[in-house]
């Protein structure tokens, strides 16, 4: 009896937590993957669109962040490799110039300005991007450079392929919200954030988006046009 | 000339260490059923690049195009090309420095100094300042390439945001005195022979006998004659939803009483002023150009006399903006009133239709298909015991080698 106190109390206390580690391994087990198809004004697949997810209610168990890393963004044929690049913050980008002439990458974006001066097969130094949000990122020499970066402190976020798709994989159950970005995006028309709930007997969830985009001012490099 | 020869020459020592020297250019040759009319480039009053009937093959062109990026900031341009329509012609048609340096704002400068086409044409953004639509350009754009060629400075301001930006020109210049007088002389034409230093334009001979001379009667048209400065301005505004719009203003502030004489001829000076208006706009896989261009060209030949051009002219293009295949329709529309008129009046009207189809088979090579079929109502054609009024037709097939 004088042990009876305690000992229920422990038991509360194991019953309690076993149930919430039951809970969070259930959640874990029935970890479900999304699919995020998108689309454009026209029907086709958008590329380079970033898709965030957040937990609207803070219940999903959260993943552990990544380490901070360090990406390198290519300079080749007077196009930026790749277009568009994600990030966390904390990592750190650094641009190469495997091209054949020089570049003057830079940007004046209030996330994080800089300027490089790289010749043929120089790197810059690692930039330390330490603030979510969005960088454009052009060349002085030539203007029809263009990149951009993407700093994101959301738990899950990914970019789309060239047929539209983004997959998530192991998503706990819970309901969450989505948000889209495109470097073309029409402004005004970014449409309400989305909301998905993926419920524990689900193992696969689809989730279609059309954005309205405006046109694409990249034009692929030719002898016949004007190159400065 | 002779300070953008000096700024070239102070640029080559910079040049010899330029990590960054390209070279680039093209090489036409066309077959052409040529207008009946005998062309205005051999003397007549055909408003075509090609007259005097049949089919053959023609050279086109030749370009050289050279760049040196000298420093980051600093751009060394030229481009030479070559014609033999009157003759054969190596004329230097821009040569100039550009400094820009990077701005970590979204505001950015840069200065041009040297010989360079004012920011008139919309549609002629390719290579060697050619369209990349059609083999003729329009009415507006074939002036500008025989007449109007700045040699000074250009100040550029640019505010780039997220999707638009807004840019801001202002230029002084010389050297472009007699600009206007080919309008006078003998109107709107389309072609694309693009003259540049070194080359003479060549006037109507009807025009050369009314004026007392014996033909051929050609011109320098890039030369001081009052070293009094011209001015443009130009404000444009690019934005990736609704597309680009400009709007300029261009006063040679030539003095009309000056002249000079070379070669037994007198050039004139040609107080030329105009407004101009572009637009520019992508509808899915269409793209469409509009320019306008409205002003006047006078000049005093004497105390008592002073011959005013007032000239109009627009076009709207429409081309199909992907893949191999391009083509593109385009409708021009011209006039000019000569103020006062003359015995035998130089005013005119006139339109063309232009249809081309350009195919990109390979990076280096461009083949062109085109067809301009132009009515023009001129009187100065009876000079020439010819009707006032004609209808001509011009069909080209052209390859254009690139590298």
């Amino acid at each position: 009896m004088i042990r009876s106190g305690p000992f229920r109390r422990n038991a509360r206390c194991f019953a309690g937590a076993l149930a919430a580690a039951l809970l969070l391994a259930t959640r874990l087990l029935c970890a479900a993957e999304l699919f995020v198809e998108i689309s454009d004004q026209d029907g086709g697949p958008v590329e380079d669109a970033v898709v965030s997810l957040t937990a609207l209610d803070g219940r999903p168990a959260l993943p552990d962040p990544p380490p901070s890393t360090t990406k390198s963004i290519d300079q080749r044929n007077e196009v930026f490799v790749p277009f568009l690049e994600i990030f966390r913050p904390g990592d750190r980008l650094v641009f190469q110039n495997n091209d054949s002439t020089r570049h003057h990458v830079y940007s004046f974006s209030e996330v994080k300005s800089f300027e490089f001066v790289l010749a043929k097969g120089e790197s810059s130094t690692p930039i330390l991007l330490d603030r979510p949000g969005v960088i454009a990122i052009g060349c002085n020499i030539h203007d029809s450079m263009i990149a951009y970066v993407f700093v994101s402190d959301a738990p899950w976020v990914g970019r789309s392929d060239r047929r539209g798709s983004v997959h998530f994989d192991k998503l706990p159950a819970g309901t969450y919200t989505i948000a889209l970005w495109h470097p073309w995006q029409t402004p005004g028309e970014e449409g309400a954030a989305q909301h998905i709930t993926i419920d524990a007997a689900v193992t696969s969830v689809r989730a279609a988006f059309s954005l309205s985009l405006l046109p694409d001012p990249r034009q692929p490099r030719d002898r016949e046009r004007s190159i400065y | 000339m002779r300070p953008v020869l000096f700024a070239l020459l102070l640029a080559l020592p910079l040049a010899a260490r330029a990590q960054d020297i390209q070279w680039h250019g093209f090489l036409d040759l066309r077959i052409v059923d040529a207008a009946a009319q005998r062309s205005w480039i051999a003397g007549g009053t055909g408003k075509l690049r090609y007259g005097g009937g049949g089919t053959q093959g023609r050279f086109g062109g030749a370009a050289l195009i050279g760049t040196a990026q000298l420093t980051p900031a600093l751009l060394a341009y030229a481009d030479v090309q070559f014609r033999n329509d009157d003759g054969a012609s190596l004329e230097l048609i821009e040569a100039y420095l550009r400094y820009r340096p990077v701005s970590l704002t979204p505001w950015r400068w840069s200065l041009k100094a040297g010989a360079f086409f004012p920011p008139v044409s919309l549609e002629n953004d390719a290579i060697g300042w050619t369209s990349p639509w059609t083999l003729t350009p329009s009415a507006i754009n074939s002036w500008v390439g025989e007449e109007l060629r700045s040699t000074g400075t250009e100040f550029l301001v640019e505010r780039r945001g997220a999707h638009s930006s807004i840019e801001a020109r202002l230029a002084a210049f010389v050297g472009n005195d007699p600009a206007g007088e080919i309008l006078a002389a003998r109107g709107w034409s389309l072609g694309d022979a693009s003259y540049g230093f070194g080359g003479q334009v060549r006037e109507p001979d009807v025009y050369a006998l009314e004026e007392g001379v014996v033909p051929p009667l050609r011109y320098r048209p890039f030369v001081e004659l009052d070293q009094r400065l011209g001015w443009y301005a130009d404000l444009t505004w690019r934005s990736q939803r609704h597309g680009r719009y400009s709007v300029m203003y261009y006063d040679n502030r030539a003095d009309p009483t000056e002249r000079s004489t070379y070669d037994g001829h007198t050039t004139f000076a040609w107080r030329t002023k105009f407004w101009g208006l572009g637009a520019q706009r992508r509808l899915g896989p269409i793209e469409i150009i509009a320019q306008a261009m409205t002003g006047s060209t006078l000049f005093t030949p004497s105390p008592s006399y002073t011959g005013e051009t007032r000239f109009h002219a627009g076009y709207v293009l429409a081309g199909w903006a992907r893949g191999e295949w391009r083509p593109a329709l385009r409708l021009d529309l011209f006039s000019l009133r000569q103020i006062p008129p003359s015995e035998v009046p130089l005013s005119e009207h006139g339109n063309a239709i232009t249809a081309a189809l350009s195919w990109r088979p390979r990076p280096w090579l461009r083949v062109t298909g085109e067809v301009v079929r132009m009515e023009s109502w001129r009187r100065q054609r009876i000079l020439e015991n010819a009707v006032a009024g004609r209808t001509d037709t011009q069909v080209q097939l052209g390859a254009r080698l690139l590298f």
